[in-house]
């Protein structure tokens, strides 16, 4: 079942850190495709690759039978991308941001892969439904 | 993932090759990391580097560290747009010497 009325690229992640850089591959190529240029493939990616690590890392009790569902479209000037999971449920809204001013001994690296999501997307939007995190991340593009 | 690393002029060079992620973080880590026991100067040259995420500014933060607690000087050098953006918007780039490239990092390194 699809999340996005059209979607142009839907990827199937199995939670396996190894993954990521398949992953990059192939958003790589959905941007190159649609004109997007790198800098926006960048931002994908790395909020991708963060997100997808906590929950790789710290969303399951057990590592079988799960996948994530990843969705992205592009139209009328926005990029919007859906990811959903069966992991514990984890709001990356509500993670405190991190001070990215500290000096060396009091930088903290717990929530710099979330803070890096809202900097790089214009809205990120997060439900809980049906035992599920759905996380919409949407960036503003020029089309 | 190919991680280089020579001496030149005594200064120990250190090249990641592609992508730091959550996934190859960890041998970027057991690579740089034993290099602060000893006193020779540590560049990482970031030039083949096109991709860097917060599992690899975890193990850079650990080299600031290493390099603070015991003086080995640590220098960075070579970000292409995306490491570099990945730094500013961390905050990370004022915890760093950073260089625009290897030459540069080598010649300010030698002169101190």
């Amino acid at each position: 079942m699809s999340r996005l009325e059209t979607p142009a690229l839907h990827l199937t992640v199995r939670p396996d850190l190894s993954e990521i850089g398949r992953i990059a591959e192939q958003v790589e190529a959905f941007c190159e495709e649609r004109g997007l240029g790198p800098a926006v493939a960048h931002a994908v990616n790395l909020s991708l690759d963060e997100l997808l690590t906590n929950t790789i890392s710290y969303g399951y009790d057990d590592a079988s039978g799960h996948v994530i569902d990843i969705e992205l479209a592009a139209d009328s000037g926005r990029l919007t991308i859906v990811l959903r999971d069966d992991a514990r449920a984890f709001d990356p809204t509500g993670v405190p941001e991190p001070d990215v001013d500290a000096d060396l001994e009091d930088r903290a690296l717990g929530g710099l892969g979330v803070h890096f999501v809202r900097s790089l997307m214009d809205e990120v939007r997060y439900q809980r439904t049906d035992g599920h995190n759905l996380l919409t991340l949407t960036k503003y593009i020029d089309t | 993932m190919e991680i280089t690393k020579e001496t030149i002029d005594g200064v120990v060079v250190v090249s990641p090759v592609g992508r730091v992620d959550s996934n190859s973080a960890r041998e970027v880590e057991e690579a740089l990391l034993p290099l602060f026991d000893s006193p020779a100067p540590v560049v990482v040259d970031f030039a083949q580097l096109n991709y860097i995420s917060s599992a690899g500014l975890r193990v850079l933060l650990l080299a600031a560290r290493r390099s603070k607690a015991t003086g080995t000087p640590l220098s960075l050098a070579g970000m292409s747009t995306a490491v570099d953006e990945v730094f500013k918007i961390s905050g990370f780039a004022k915890l760093f010497h950073i260089h625009p490239d290897r030459a540069a990092a080598l010649a300010a390194v030698t002169a101190a």
